[in-house]
């Protein structure tokens, strides 16, 4: 049996319950004027949209040959962001990772936000989004074949069964930690986690069967993880297009998926522990950790850039090598040297200490990473889709104020579900930080040094 | 006949998973252990003390994969069949890329399954509280409700007693 676990040393259960409930408390004007601001911006998008849907996607700039442009780079960037979620609670949790516990709740809540968002794309890109029942692979009668060949209809399963599983594992994480609010809140809220938790009340019958339960859906999330953003690939590299037709795409773009979410979580995570209070469980020593995997994932992409362009060099494939010709010093190369920038340079001042423990830093970084990683899937889809027939028809994709809009729109109105997440529900799972105490203990002896030195 | 509970709070879990051992000498088997997180040592300790086979949620997980992975199998090998095209010089139905829905169909109805047998298994959503629950069992404090006769009360709090428990209260 291992040691016993000291109960009076900070940081206790107590402290735990304290520092994560006290993020439940009502927001101020502030917060309220944040999600107000998000709202605004969705609704923004909201009205484009339907412009859009009024009109046709003839306000868009999307037109021959570039049919995919902002709206499919949006779709797979937020597929690529959910990812880190998944790998973060389900990946690294099979691993018993010790630092994921004060980071994973969070990350698992973008990851469902973010699936959710990007959803929302396939239909807004649809035009006549009124149709979009025709898109699903059902057996029918309206002489509609069911393609199962199609990277696309696997694309579907996919998203839904993402979507789904991730939702149902942030679900059952939180009812624990829902019936703990539960049993210390008062009023409207009390009702809420009351309906939330379902009646828990951490009995040894309940916790072996959710550890059972738990355990399984992280084992079935892990391939899951894996396969949707190979799958989200293949939309590209299973079509003969210069650009995108390569056997490397599935681990590149599931790297990609990874150092993107590992990016955003970044950048959510350090505001969201200083406006919240929440710097005694998630430390200094979990954010190190965090980078040093977005540190890894960006030499994982880096080596992956190198080695599709050395396939295109070795194949000596005249058209591949004009399709990334074009790519690196056509009109639009500038976007792929930012994205070099973003995602290779940049994320190598990881590699100092200092840097990985200061989190102005980390902010500023994990914000690079974002760009760049948008970057990369406009670069992909849209540049290559450019160059892609006779050079007499190449038209490079100009962006119209739609697209620009119902991107923004984008973030707000999953900034905007993420802010009430985090007002209302445990943005800190509770249970897994009092399982593993002992590390988060260390977390903040290891922190200490690191203030010091700041 | 039980006709009262005893209620001890343990600061531990090592302390409650001890108590939970040493029901096995007193022959108890009547108790419910409440506790925040889901401890391995008090976990073990009740699957030692109680007998218990592994949980019924993996069961559940299985048949609900094997389902999913056999509905897979139906809706694709199945519509292909109905709509019987010929594309791209490929057989009707090919089924190296079927293999990726029959994968995702099995993961989520798999999942699905899982989640509904550890709502079944576990008695949620539960309307009542179980007899002794105290929401400090939900924070920070370990629970063990035992169900005995009267006179055997004293017995078992002096055995919660020697495993360290700091609260001892008897209900009826």
């Amino acid at each position: 049996m291992a040691a016993a676990v000291e109960t009076n040393i900070p940081p206790t259960y107590v402290d735990i319950d304290r520092s994560v409930q006290r993020a439940l408390a009502p927001g101020g004007l502030k917060y309220w004027l944040w999600v107000l601001f998000c709202a605004f911006l969705t609704a923004l998008g909201i009205g484009f949209w339907t412009n859009q849907i009024y009109k046709g996607l003839g306000v868009t700039g999307l037109t021959e040959p570039t049919m995919w442009a902002p709206y499919i780079t949006n779709f797979v960037f937020w597929v690529g962001i959910a990812h880190s979620g998944t790998l973060i609670s389900a990946i690294l949790f099979l691993f018993r990772s010790r630092w994921r516990t004060a980071v994973y709740r969070l990350a698992e809540t973008m990851t469902v936000f973010a699936v959710a968002t990007a959803g929302l794309f396939p239909l807004i890109h649809l035009g006549r989004v009124w149709f979009f029942y025709w898109c699903v692979p059902y057996p029918n009668q309206r002489y509609l074949q069911p393609d199962f060949r199609s990277p696309l209809v696997w694309d579907f399963f996919a998203i839904s069964t993402y979507l789904t599983i991730s939702t149902l594992f942030l679900f059952m994480g939180l009812i624990p930690d829902v019936a703990n609010a539960r049993d210390v809140a008062t009023g409207w809220r009390k009702t809420l986690y009351s309906i939330l938790a379902f009646g828990w009340q951490g009995t040894d019958r309940q916790w072996r069967n959710f550890s059972m339960g738990y355990l399984l859906l992280a084992g079935f999330a892990t391939p899951l993880v894996l396969s949707v953003h190979s799958v989200v690939s293949w939309d590209f590299a299973m079509t003969q297009l210069p650009g995108w037709h390569s056997t490397i795409f599935a681990p590149y773009f599931v790297a990609g998926a990874i150092f993107s979410g590992c990016g955003l979580v970044l950048t959510l995570i350090i505001p969201v522990r200083r406006l919240l209070h929440l710097e005694d469980v998630v430390t200094i020593w979990h954010l190190d950790n965090l980078a040093k995997v977005v540190l890894l994932t960006s030499l994982i992409v880096s080596y992956s850039y190198a080695c599709e362009s050395f396939m295109v060099w070795y194949s000596q494939d005249p058209i591949e090598i004009v399709t990334f010709n074009q790519r690196y010093f056509g009109p639009q190369g500038y976007l792929f040297w930012i994205m070099v920038t973003c995602n290779c340079l940049i994320p190598l001042l990881l590699f100092v200490p200092r840097i990985r423990t200061n989190v102005i830093w980390l902010f500023i970084i994990s914000i690079f990473v974002n760009i760049g990683m948008w970057l990369e899937r406009f670069v992909i889809i849209a540049g290559s889709l450019a160059t892609s027939t006779e050079p007499s028809q190449w038209r490079f994709y100009t962006p119209q104020v739609t697209e620009i809009v119902l991107t923004v729109a984008s973030f707000g109105w999953f900034l905007m579900n993420f802010s009430l997440f985090a007002k209302f529900m445990p943005i800190v799972s509770m249970t897994e930080l009092k399982e593993g105490i002992s590390w988060l203990r260390q977390a903040v002896r290891e922190t200490y040094p690191y203030r010091k030195a700041a | 006949m039980s006709d009262v509970s005893v209620v001890s709070t343990f600061s531990s879990d090592d302390e409650c998973a001890q108590a939970i051992l040493s029901l096995e000498h007193a022959r108890m088997q009547g108790y419910r252990a409440f506790f925040p997180f889901p401890s391995e040592k008090i976990l073990e300790a009740n699957t030692h003390v109680r007998r218990l086979p592994r949980s019924p949620v993996r069961l559940w997980v299985l048949l609900g994969g094997i389902t999913g992975f056999l509905s897979a199998i139906a809706l694709t090998v199945g519509t292909s069949w109905e709509w019987n095209l010929y594309t791209g010089g490929k057989p009707i139905a090919s089924i190296p890329p079927y293999i990726i829905i029959m994968f995702e169909l099995m993961i989520l109805i798999g999942g699905l399954a899982g989640i509904t047998g550890f709502f079944f298994h576990s008695n949620l959503p539960a309307f009542e509280s179980e007899a002794g629950y105290n929401p400090r069992f939900g924070g920070s404090k370990f629970g063990l409700v035992i169900r005995c006769e009267e006179a055997e009360a004293a017995g078992i709090e002096s055995l919660m007693r020697d495993a360290g428990a700091e609260d001892i209260q008897r209900e009826a």
